[in-house]
């Protein structure tokens, strides 16, 4: 426990340094510090994981926090692993990114101070076991991702991302404030292990801070209906914090959702199904929205939501297994949940850091503007597309064994139950497979629409392959994802003490058997692998010494090649987004061509997300009436805010003396 | 040799099963049509060829053909013959079965958008976008016939799989019209794709693969063919119940495909291919089964409520 203190430490410390030393290279302190700090983090957090034991550090604080345990479990030490490591990578990249920004108005070595300081915030949250003291770290990392969103704060858009974001976490913390507050006064103490007992007690209280709870997390994870910040706050940010953000930050929300559910159990059956509907729609909804965008980060932040709702149905599904007393049932849906979150990790910061290399040399995020990338960046190619099919949940790579994790669940959760619980695992089976095959038409579309074909508009330069530091950490992402995708077992008994300490009684019998389903899974994709070999060798064979010509594509006998004419993303698109465009409202900007010799004529199309368009931006709309209400009390002028203070204080005053004892 | 029989024959299928639909549509139309064996001996040809490749692709064009028929023939191992277990079975294999044949259609399209052509653009997209359909009634459907056996491996799924309970008819008879459905959506025949069309503005299938030539043609051309035997198989295996034996068993698998092939042909011969928008409204009708037969599963076994 001291070592992964210490190696927090050192995390900040090498932020702390980077603000202290001018230096020629910004960046390199830090990610030496990261990369030392990852010398003390990994060994407790192993230990943690391998041997299912908890360590613990007290600091005692004076009123009003108290007593304040530390604690690494295995939950946290789950959590402790991705932050830790997604940190490194973060600090590595952005060597490469940042220098873009070198000679900008803004400022590199607050942008790492903040890194730091995020990344020492979340290794925080997931260990301390105080209430008063995790909101204060809660916040802290959420100040600071507010920071690196608003990074480059000269530009408008980027500061209304950066202070939608703000007011997203605030309304979510405060319903995490007002839960943990409510808790914590029934339980007459901050303490997390006092708070579970208060969770545990089945009843209305228990429900209600358990919704509460749930959506206050959901802010920070993307859960629908609260997800709206992720598609604005992700294209604002740098690359390497959008990566460290999705890939990791919303994880923090997750990491709650779980630690609630640890601490207290489910307090009813309703809440099993609740969870479980809601990330299902979450997931449907995301990758919708995703389909229809046209900004590549966009894109990818509605693919978190996604992948936010798999990991709900995952964690949905073990509640199920945990209230029906199912131990096959909740091991499954948690062991997906959580193994989706470790590949949500390792897919999506890939993603992201492809979509960063792209957008350093093309300076364009639309996805329409690029086109026949994989010629001149044939690394960033090969590897955004290990990320495309992993993510699309494709046998042989990370994401199909999580998403089949969850899919056997749904299965055994089918002979298991009542009608009820047989009609939502209908709606899942069928829901997850939309969601996949969605995912498939996707990334087919992000893909094949930056990376192939030839350029849709003019470029000017050639240009050449990402700087080592961009693709060494997309490299080192890729290794996870097909390590995991070929041979399962090497990771999966290092979550068994994560995923075995939700479920009373013993577990030995299910755990064995899952493992040997997902040994005889590898063996299968193993004879898949074998094929594909086969075949590519077969192909060699039949074509060496004969001849192979390269000519151009097809194109129907007309002559003239323009790439103009090339599909493009929102083509690709067009006929499933007839299929859901009530989901999507969509906006049209047409000027046809007019008269008989037109000069110019536009067309200009925008999807709004249904749930802001609906709901979110309404509210908002009668909050801001509402303090409109208001507004007269701010004149700007210091006298009258001063006159303001003594009033309160002379009611104060007044109410004191006035109210009996 | 006994254990082998079964993935041989259905690997050796896909040509015959070609070769008696374009046999039907050829005696329907009053002609006397090709060789039953046509198929193979044009993948002979074209494996013994060379290839032409467009300046405009990458290594994913060179890579999907034989990504393609891997994929396929790996799903092929995952599936059983009426009253024979397949090569490979484990609890949910179908899951893998849809995503090993999911790996396959990603990397075609991605192939067909390496080519820079508009058409292929047009033909992925629309695949696509049939398949967004397609997949989650399949899932509902292999759920159905889950809870009716209680089992979660295609082979024991189909192995306990029996008509004793009166209203399995229902769920037979919807299971078959939903997986025909499907055979003609994925294998591109006639009303949602025609494989005889000249015009590439109304191709899906045939225009993803517009570029290719020699041994990658061959690969595709035959993935596609196993792709139809393979949803056809399902069906058989639907319609023969377990009671059959081994023995018994394979000759009815055989009848069921030559019924089945005949079946596309005679659909092909009588209809014409629905305009492109209207697609989607005929595949939604497998959907509409699907969901159905998901209920009624679940009404019938929570004793009707």
């Amino acid at each position: 426990m001291n070592l992964l203190l210490i190696g927090a430490a050192v995390f900040f410390t090498g932020g702390v340094l980077e603000l202290l030393i001018r230096q020629k290279r910004t960046g390199v302190v830090f990610a030496v510090s990261a990369a030392l700090a990852q010398l003390l983090i990994l060994p407790p957090v192993f230990a943690v994981l391998i041997n299912g034991y908890s360590l613990a550090f007290v600091v005692d604080f004076s009123f009003p926090i108290g007593m304040a345990y530390l604690r690494l479990d295995p939950l946290a030490a789950f959590f402790v692993f991705i932050i830790s490591i997604g940190g490194l990578l973060a600090a590595v990249y952005s060597l490469g990114y940042m220098k873009m920004y070198s000679e900008s108005r803004y400022s590199l070595p607050v942008y790492y101070f903040f890194i730091a300081l995020l990344v020492t915030a979340m290794l925080l949250v997931v260990t301390v076991q105080n209430a008063l003291l995790f909101m204060i770290v809660w916040e802290i990392m959420s100040l600071a991702s507010f920071f690196l969103v608003s990074f480059e704060h000269h530009k408008e858009e980027v500061r209304k991302a950066g202070l939608y974001y703000l007011i997203a976490m605030q309304a979510g913390a405060a319903l995490l404030l007002t839960a943990f507050a409510w808790a914590a006064t029934l339980a007459g103490s901050l303490d997390f292990a006092a708070l579970g007992r208060v969770l545990g007690t089945p009843g209305a209280v228990s429900t209600c801070l358990f919704l509460f709870f749930f959506f206050g997390f959901g802010f920070k994870a993307g859960l629908l209906p609260v997800h709206t910040w992720l598609p604005l706050a992700h294209p604002a940010a740098p690359t390497g914090v959008s990566a460290i953000m999705s890939g990791v930050m919303i994880k923090t929300g997750i990491y709650g959702i779980l630690r609630i559910l640890l601490l207290g159990g489910v307090p009813n059956v309703f809440l099993a199904y609740f969870v479980f509907g809601v990330s299902l729609v979450t997931g449907i909804f995301g990758v919708m929205n995703a389909i229809v965008q046209h900004d590549l980060k966009k894109l990818l932040a509605y693919h978190s939501i996604e992948n936010i709702g798999i990991i709900g149905i995952g964690i949905g599904l073990g509640m199920l297994g945990m209230v029906y007393r199912q131990e096959g049932l909740a091991l499954c849906g948690l062991l997906g949940g959580l193994l989706h979150v470790f590949n949500h990790f390792t897919f999506k910061s890939l993603l992201f850091y492809g979509a960063g290399v792209v957008y350093t040399k093309t300076h364009t995020r639309e996805i329409d503007k690029l086109g026949g990338l994989i010629h001149y960046l044939p690394v960033t190619a090969t590897l955004f597309l290990v990320g495309s099919l992993a993510i699309s949940g494709l046998p042989l790579f990370s994401g199909f064994i999580s998403e089949f994790a969850i899919y056997t669940g749904l299965v055994r959760g089918l002979a298991a139950g009542s009608a009820i619980l047989r009609i939502a695992i209908g709606c899942g089976l069928a829901g997850l497979a939309f969601i996949g095959v969605m995912a498939v038409l996707c990334f087919t579309k992000v893909f094949s629409v930056c990376f192939l074909g030839s350029p849709r508009a003019p470029r000017p330069e050639r240009l050449s392959e990402g700087s080592a530091a961009l693709l060494i950490p997309m490299a080192a992402l890729s290794v996870f994802i097909i390590l995991i995708g070929l041979y399962p077992l090497l990771a999966l008994p290092f979550l068994k003490n994560t995923v075995t300490q939700f479920i009373p009684g013993s577990t030995a019998a299910a755990w064995d058997n899952l493992m040997a389903l997902f040994g005889r899974l590898s063996l299968a994709t193993a004879a898949l692998g074998g094929l594909i070999v086969f075949f590519l060798s077969l192909r060699q064979l039949l074509l060496r010494g004969r001849p192979v010509q390269i000519f151009k594509t097809w194109d129907c006998g007309y002559q003239v090649e323009s790439s103009r004419m090339s599909y493009t993303a929102s083509s690709f698109a067009a006929p499933f987004l007839q299929l859901i465009a009530p989901f999507v409202p969509g906006h049209l900007k047409v000027r046809p061509p007019q008269g008989l010799f037109p000069r110019e004529a536009s067309y200009e199309s925008h999807h709004d997300d249904f749930v802001a368009y609906y709901l979110i931006d309404p509210l908002n709309g009668l909050v801001r009436r509402f303090l409109g209400l208001f507004t007269w009390m701010q004149s700007g002028r210091t006298q009258q805010y001063i006159l303001y203070g003594l009033a309160f204080l002379v009611m104060l005053i007044a109410w004191i003396i006035v109210m009996p004892k | 040799m006994m254990t082998l029989l079964p993935i041989l024959l259905i690997l050796i299928a896909p040509i015959l099963f070609i070769g008696v639909i374009n046999r039907v549509k050829a005696l329907w139309a009053g002609r006397r049509g090709a060789p039953l064996l046509q198929a193979a001996y044009e993948i002979g040809k074209l494996l013994r060829k060379g290839e032409v490749i467009s300046k405009t692709t990458s290594f994913v064009f060179r890579l999907s053909p034989a990504l393609q028929i891997a994929a396929v023939i790996f799903a092929a191992l995952l599936t059983p013959l009426p009253g024979r277990p397949a090569v490979l079975s484990f609890p949910g294999d179908f899951i893998l079965f849809t995503y090993a044949l999911g790996l396959a259609k990603f990397v075609m399209v991605a192939a067909a958008m390496d080519t820079g052509s508009s058409f292929e653009g047009m033909g992925a997209s629309r695949e696509m976008t049939f398949s967004t359909i397609v997949e989650p009634a399949f899932f509902l459907l292999l759920g159905s016939l889950a809870l009716i056996t209680g089992q979660t491996s295609f082979t024991d799924i189909f192995a306990f799989l029996n008509y004793s309970a009166g209203y399995s008819v229902l769920v037979k008879s919807l299971c078959t019209i939903s997986l025909f459905i499907m055979l003609l959506v994925e294998g591109c025949r006639v009303p949602v794709d025609d494989p005889n069309t000249h015009l590439e503005l109304t191709m899906i299938h045939e225009v993803m693969v517009l570029d290719y030539s020699g041994p990658d043609l061959a690969f595709i051309q035959y993935a596609a063919g196993l792709k139809m035997v393979l949803i056809a198989t399902l069906l058989a295996n639907v319609l023969i119940p377990g009671s059959a034996g081994t023995a018994g068993g394979l000759l009815l698998y055989g009848i069921a495909l030559a019924i089945t092939a005949t079946g596309v042909g005679l659909v092909e011969s009588i209809m014409a291919r629905v305009r492109m928008t209207h697609v989607t409204q005929f595949i939604f009708l497998m959907s509409a089964l699907a969901i159905t037969t998901f209920s009624v599963v679940v009404f019938f076994l929570s004793g009707g409520f």
